[in-house]
Parts: C-alpha cells; sequence; structure tokens
C-alpha cells in the first residue's frame, strides 16, 4: 500500500495554473524525486501536500485513507514533515529553539521545557556533527549562520517532524559534498526505516544517488513516472524538456540583429560579488544575450549589481569605451543603464500614482527636471506608451487600474522616453500575459534593432531560446557554458543547468 | 603581528556583539546610569532613597504599560489602545470600589474585575487585528477610541476619588520597605516566569516572521490573539499602579501614554518589527523617560520650554542607543 498518493490535485492562483494536474504515489521505504524545470509546479505539490497552499481540487490519501489537510498544522497532525525551500526559519532564535519549534516541550502546560528540548534538538544537531562548519551550536541564532548552515538547520526541523512522509524541496542547493553525504546517509536510514520521501534537486548526480523513482512534471502537469535505475538522465531531461527537446531553436525566431560590427555596447571582466563571482562578457550592439540556468543562480545578483543594487567585490564594467561603476541605481541611470525587474510591486510601480508619473520618472532624473508642464510630459509619455502598445484609460488613472502586463508595459515605456544605451531585463515577463509578453519582445528586438546592447535574464527557457542571440547558462553564481548558433536548443540548455556544479 | 592583532579585534567585537545579544537591554541600562548621573549632578537630592521610591511608584504605571505593548511587538504588532485600555480599567475600579463600600473584599473584587476587563480589551484586539486580519496600527487606534468612550461613560468627568485603602497602601510601606518595593519584585517574578512560557517564544517566532512561522505549524492567528490578551493584563496592572499613584478616576489618563509605551519599548532596545524584544529593557526604557522628564525638572528648564527639551532629549538618548546598538553589531 502506498504512503501517499495524490489523484488529479490542481491549484490555480487568479489565471495562472500552478498545477494543472498532480498525480503521485509515494511508497514506503522509497526516495522518490520530482523533477521538472522553472514554476513546473514541483513547490506548489509539496506546498498542498503540507498544507501551506490549499488545493482547488482532486484528493490527497494518507496509507490508502482520504484525508483532509487544512493547514500546515494538521499536515504534521497527519504525519507530513517538509523542508521548505525558502526556508522556514526565525533568524532570532536559536538553533535548538528553531529544531523544536513545531512542538516545543513544555511543563506544567505552559513552561518550556529546556532540558526536554536541548535533548531532542542534541538528537538531530549531532546527526550532523563534524560537517556543520565553524559556528555552529546549539545556542547560535539562526540569523547568525551561514546560508549552508540555515539549510542545515532546516533539514534538522524536518527530520524532528518524525514524520512518516517527509518531503524535502531542494534541501541541497547551499550544502557542500560532505554535507550532502551525510545527508544521504541519513535518508538512507530513513528509507530503511519504511518512511516515505519527496526529494527535489536539480543536481543529476545527486538524483542518481539517491532515488529509486523520480516523477516528471512539465507545464503543471505530472508527465510520468520512471524506476530510476532502468533510466539514464538523458531520457529524463527529454521528458522535462517535451517533445520538441532536440530541435534547435527555429530560425524564424531568432532575432533581427543589427551588425555586430559597431563594436561592443557593454564589456563585463571577472566580475564578483554577492551571489556571483568571475562573470565575464561582452554584449555587442544591437545584439540581445541571454542569461541562462535555473533560477537563482546568481543571474538576477548580477544584473543587479551592474544596476548599483548590489555589491561588486571586483571585477570592471565599460559601457561604449568608459569605465562604468554605478553606486547606486541612480547613477546607473545617468549614465545610460536600464534595468526593468519581474518584481514589479517591489522595483517599479509608483502604487496608488497615475500612469504618467509612472512613465516619468526616469525622464525627471536624466534631464535634471525640476518643474514640468504636463501637457509637454504627455507629449513625451505618449508616444513611448503607444510603442508598448499600452491599453489605459487616461494618464491620470492610478496604475493599480491596469493589468499586470499593462503596469509592466508602463514601467518599460519610462525608459523609452530617453534611450539608454543598456537595457537590463531581469525575469521582465514574470506573471504577465501572453499577448502582453508578445508585444514585449516585438519592441525588445526592436530596440536591439536600434543598436542598444540587451542582457536579457528569463525563467521561462522559450523566451531565452526564442530572442537571445547568444546564452550564458549559470550554475552555482558563475558562468558554466555559452549556447551559440546551432548550440542553442532546448536540451543543451537544461543539461548545462542540471549539471553538477 | 598583524593578524594577530585583528584577530583578537575580531574577538572582541564578537564577544561585545554575543553580550548585546544575550543582554539585549544593555545600552538602556548605561543611559538609565547615566540620567541618574546626571540628574544627581544637578541635584543631589534627586538621588535620595525617598525621591527614588517616588520615582518608581510614578512611573510604575509606564513601566507595566510598556511592557504590556513589548508582548504585542515581540509577535510585530503594535496597540495603540493600551493606554484607553488603562484609562478604562482605571475608571471601572475606582467606581467599583466607591460601590462596593471601599473596603479590603471591594478593592480585591475591582482588582479582579479590572483584569478581567483588560483581558477583554486585549482579546478585542486581538480579534480585530489577527483574526479579521486589519492592520494594527489602524484597528487598534479604532479601538482606542472605542474604549475611551466606554470609559467616558463610566466616568463622564475625572476626579472620582479611590478609596484610602488602595492608595495609601500603594504609596505606604510594608514591613519597613516601601509598598512599589514589592510590587517590582512581583513584577520581576512574573516576568522571569513569562519569559520561560511557550507562548513567549512562539509570539517571537511569529514576529521574527510570521509565514515561516505559519509554515512550521504555529497557531499563528491564536498566538497573536494571546499577546494581545497579555497585553491587556499588563494594561489592568498598569492602571492598577496609576491609580495607586494618582489617587483617583480620569477617563482620558492614558491617552498620551501610548506612544510613551512604545517609545519605551524601541528605547530599551527592542526591535519593533517584531522578534527581537527585552522586557527588561522595556522596564529601563520607561525609567529613561521618567529619568528625563526629572532631568528637564532639576535642570531648571523654564516651563514654556520643558516640552521642547523632553522631546530633545528623548531624541537624543534614542539615538545613542541606536548608534551604539550598530556599532557592536556591525
Amino acid at each position: 500500500m502506498s504512503k501517499l498518493k495524490m489523484n488529479g490535485v490542481s491549484k490555480a492562483y487568479g489565471a495562472t495554473l500552478a498545477l494543472r494536474r498532480g498525480d503521485l504515489e509515494i511508497a514506503a521505504g522509497e526516495v522518490h524525486v520530482l523533477m521538472g524545470s522553472n514554476g513546473s509546479g514541483k513547490s506548489t505539490l509539496c506546498k498542498i501536500i503540507a498544507g501551506s497552499v490549499r488545493p482547488d481540487g482532486g484528493e490527497i490519501l494518507i496509507d490508502g485513507r482520504t484525508a483532509t489537510i487544512t493547514g500546515p498544522q494538521s499536515a504534521r497532525a497527519q504525519g507530513i514533515g517538509i523542508f521548505y525551500q525558502e526556508l522556514s526559519l526565525a533568524g532570532h532564535r536559536s538553533v535548538e529553539e528553531n529544531i523544536c519549534l513545531a512542538m516545543l516541550p513544555v511543563r506544567a502546560g505552559m513552561f518550556i521545557d529546556r532540558a526536554a528540548l536541548k535533548a531532542r534538538a542534541a538528537r538531530y544537531i549531532d546527526l550532523f556533527a563534524g560537517v556543520s562548519g565553524d559556528g555552529f551550536a546549539a545556542e547560535t541564532l539562526v540569523g547568525n549562520l551561514r546560508a549552508d548552515q540555515r539549510q542545515l538547520v532546516e533539514i534538522m526541523k524536518a527530520l524532528a517532524s518524525e514524520a512518516p512522509i517527509l518531503i524535502f524541496d531542494e534541501p541541497t542547493s547551499a550544502l557542500d559534498r560532505a554535507q550532502v553525504d551525510r545527508f544521504f546517509d541519513i535518508l538512507r536510514g530513513l528509507k530503511s526505516d519504511g518512511r516515505g520521501i519527496i526529494f527535489i534537486s536539480h543536481r543529476m548526480d545527486e538524483i542518481t544517488a539517491i532515488g529509486d523513482r523520480v516523477t516528471i512534471i512539465r507545464d503543471g502537469e505530472t508527465i510520468k513516472t520512471l524506476n530510476l535505475n532502468e533510466t539514464d538522465p538523458g531520457a529524463v531531461i527529454r521528458l522535462m524538456v517535451g517533445g520538441a527537446g532536440d530541435m534547435p531553436a527555429s530560425r524564424s525566431s531568432a532575432p533581427a540583429v543589427a551588425s555586430f560590427s559597431t563594436g561592443a555596447a557593454m564589456t563585463v571582466d571577472k566580475l564578483s560579488g554577492a551571489g556571483f563571482r568571475n562573470v565575464s562578457f561582452e554584449v555587442a550592439k544591437g545584439e540581445i544575450l541571454g542569461l541562462g540556468g535555473l533560477h537563482g543562480q546568481g543571474q538576477s545578483a548580477v544584473l543587479r549589481a551592474i544596476f548599483g543594487a548590489g555589491a561588486i567585490t571586483s571585477g570592471g564594467i565599460r559601457i561604449g569605451g568608459d569605465h562604468f561603476d554605478a553606486k547606486s541605481p541612480r547613477d546607473a541611470i545617468r549614465r545610460g543603464c536600464a534595468y526593468v525587474s519581474g518584481d514589479r510591486g517591489r522595483d517599479g510601480v509608483i502604487a496608488g500614482r497615475p500612469i504618467i508619473e509612472n512613465v516619468t520618472p526616469i525622464h525627471y532624473l536624466r534631464d535634471r527636471l525640476m518643474i514640468a508642464h504636463p501637457s509637454s510630459l504627455r507629449e513625451k509619455a505618449m508616444p513611448a506608451l503607444a510603442a508598448m502598445h499600452t491599453k489605459f484609460a487616461s494618464l491620470l488613472h492610478p496604475i493599480n487600474s491596469l493589468s499586470g502586463g499593462n503596469q509592466q508595459k508602463v514601467i518599460i515605456a519610462r525608459w523609452l522616453i530617453d534611450r539608454p544605451d543598456v537595457l537590463l531585463l531581469d525575469d521582465p515577463t514574470k506573471g504577465i500575459d501572453l499577448s502582453a509578453k508578445a508585444d514585449l519582445f516585438a519592441l525588445i528586438r526592436q530596440l536591439a534593432a536600434d543598436g542598444l546592447g540587451i542582457l536579457l535574464y528569463s525563467s521561462e527557457d522559450a523566451e531565452l531560446l526564442g530572442n537571445a542571440n547568444r546564452i550564458l547558462v549559470f550554475n552555482g553564481g558563475s558562468v558554466t557554458r555559452e549556447l551559440i548558433g546551432e548550440d542553442r536548443t532546448r536540451y543543451n540548455l537544461y543539461q548545462a543547468a542540471y549539471e553538477a556544479a | 603581528m598583524t593578524p594577530t592583532t585583528t584577530e583578537t579585534l575580531r574577538s572582541r567585537a564578537g564577544g561585545l556583539k554575543l553580550w548585546l545579544e544575550r543582554y539585549p537591554f544593555l545600552p538602556a541600562l548605561i543611559i538609565v546610569v547615566a540620567l541618574l548621573a546626571l540628574n544627581g549632578a544637578f541635584s543631589p537630592n534627586s538621588l535620595s532613597y525617598r525621591s527614588l521610591t517616588g520615582l518608581l511608584s510614578t512611573y510604575m504605571a509606564l513601566i507595566m504599560l510598556a511592557i504590556a505593548q513589548t508582548y504585542v511587538v515581540s509577535a510585530g504588532d503594535i496597540d495603540l489602545s493600551a493606554g484607553a485600555t488603562l484609562s478604562l480599567v482605571n475608571v471601572a475600579i475606582v467606581v467599583l470600589m466607591e460601590k462596593w463600600g471601599g473596603g479590603a473584599g471591594a478593592v480585591v473584587g475591582a482588582m479582579l474585575s479590572g483584569i478581567l476587563l483588560g483581558l477583554i480589551c486585549g482579546v478585542i484586539n486581538g480579534i480585530v487585528v489577527a483574526t479579521l486580519r486589519l492592520q494594527a496600527i489602524v484597528a487598534t487606534f479604532a479601538t482606542s477610541i472605542f474604549f475611551t468612550g466606554i470609559a467616558l461613560y463610566v466616568m463622564p468627568v475625572a476626579g472620582t476619588p479611590a478609596p484610602a485603602l488602595f492608595w495609601r497602601t500603594y504609596g505606604g510601606r510594608l514591613l519597613g520597605l516601601p509598598f512599589v518595593f514589592y510590587v517590582l519584585a512581583a513584577l520581576a517574578l512574573l516576568l522571569f516566569l513569562l519569559s520561560r512560557t511557550r507562548l513567549v517564544t512562539q509570539l517571537l517566532a511569529v514576529g521574527d516572521d510570521q509565514q515561516a512561522a505559519y509554515q512550521t505549524g504555529l497557531p499563528v492567528v491564536l498566538v497573536r490573539v494571546k499577546g494581545y490578551a497579555l497585553c491587556g493584563l499588563f494594561s489592568a496592572l498598569a492602571a492598577f499602579c496609576l491609580t495607586g499613584d494618582t489617587a483617583s478616576g480620569d477617563p482620558l489618563v492614558g491617552g498620551k501614554m501610548t506612544l510613551y509605551s512604545v517609545a519605551a519599548v524601541v528605547l530599551g532596545g527592542s526591535a519593533l518589527a517584531g522578534g527581537w524584544t527585552t522586557v527588561v529593557g522595556s522596564l529601563l526604557g520607561a525609567l529613561t523617560i521618567g529619568l528625563v522628564n526629572s532631568l528637564v525638572f532639576f535642570m531648571g528648564t523654564p516651563s514654556e520650554w520643558q516640552n521642547f527639551v523632553q522631546g530633545l532629549a528623548i531624541l537624543l538618548v534614542l539615538m545613542a542607543g541606536v548608534l551604539a546598538g550598530r556599532r557592536a553589531r556591525a
């Protein structure tokens, strides 16, 4: 009998289907790997099991009986423990408190039993003795730990649930070799106890080392379950990619490029900083350079650092022939660098203000504008908005009245009034609809044809393959591979992204 | 030689950081000591046993209210109705004690009712903020008006006196020691016990990262409601101290104490964002405000300038505390 079974579980956020159809069966004593590209629905599936996301439909069976999971507390009570990819730790609490936080041992119904808490936490801390690194102690505050140590605490916390069903959503992304080996030893022990384990990782070598079966998720749908010892990595990647995997990016979608002979728009030389190291590349005028790879491998960090919003520890940047070292985004904008983030709410939209105010801030900054006349601003704003096919009732309507796609168009339009030399796009199409995406990429190609150097990071591989002239694949903070011309295929992109770092 | 020097420097800085992590109220303690010294410099008499006892019994209400505020701040919330709760409990117990005859039984009965009333106010705030998910600042501002309205209904004008038994006990002595010392000792014991409870750890975990706490499986809504209940309880205790000090009921007395309580929490070294708080610090923060006020008085500031100097002094103290904390943590 299976420990956990999901039938046709689905979840939508507004109009976006995060999970179309999830079918999954976990047997006792197996490590079941989930594989799929960015945004394919793995994390949503896990969170549904763990109760922190409520499904819209489908059923979940635990030990053969239909289970109703109303929240994380109820999931725990029904024997489900989880490692959250984004971690669920309290930074100002100690390691031992975090490990036991879900079930704090108490005396007299209200006072924490410190001795019991220490003893319980020590059991899990000892599992990683010797590999947990300097400064790791039961009393250390989690906020003072390194990223890998925090990840270990989250692992210990998941293990401390002692749940028969354990979910690990990318538990190894920051761990070093020795820590991973120790963790896998523990997992093997849990397997022989008969626990059911769901495991997500993007490293192919880890998956073959620890997994028994693999289920592939593509576009929110569980495609197929395979026995790992009867299959090879190539086959798994082909399933993740879908039928079109071996075809090169279609020629018709290759960008209309001006001649590269006009020289480099931006040169980046051995750039290192928080989240990336030793990154070098050159973007020609009129070129769209794609940054690919799994989410969070340093692509955004590089773009933000160039724009002056992140720290650079060494290396140099040149725009045109000039040395470029923006100390702040304000500085970067003045010197002809543009940045569009997919996280509109945080980095783009001036919430609650009229559209015209959202189109013109860059113009204010670059022209050192102090007093502006609305009609002259309108003349500048209208063509920029028209170039994007932006739909809006009037310039004075608040930006929040627009759809996500139209908001993003307004954000991009603000860079079109005074043309920058380099455009940095940081996953610009996150959460916007298909027609808006099409408009956006048509414009980006037009801008490239006009001679801008464009850096495009996208979490959707199709966008990279369809628009970028070259693709740099990021893995673990540095560029591990460059895909040019015929090599720009989905298969190559996935393979480079999933290689062991 | 150089590497070893930097090494020791680093470990010394790390040591200071560790100390601050264990005792986050240290900067506040230093400031209190400095203010005491300044008070003594301007008026040696202000450091006498008698005036210090007086200071403590006057500011005990603010200390209690600052501690009340600390528990909601721990969970990342705020309570702008703490002062109004204090007012409501103040007028309610004065009216009840008068109605029930002013004897020992009446005093005890009124105090129990006062505690219950404080808890009810806290739970109402908790339901409004945590269950109905309204913005804490605005929602508790609204309930503060609501509580003040009830207080004004209970006692339309200030001035009803509290029974002599009540304020004589508070301002008097027991076994040769001023009664407020017993209050302080009882408070210390209560705070010590509370610091050991599961609830306080849960409040801090919720304040650290509410989403993470929810995903961990903590009953976030219930924990926040309990935090507000605790705040209501301490607001009631604050009302007792205030009634003992002023010996009368006043439906508007607590209004301006609310923001003083928030200020005391911050002066004490707690993070207003939640997850990192210290009740001892809040106690010291409230004392800081008291000492600043008495310092302004002893310096002989002309009365029309007292508010100005008071505000300036609190700003300076706040800056000193923040800078010290930042340097030690860097």
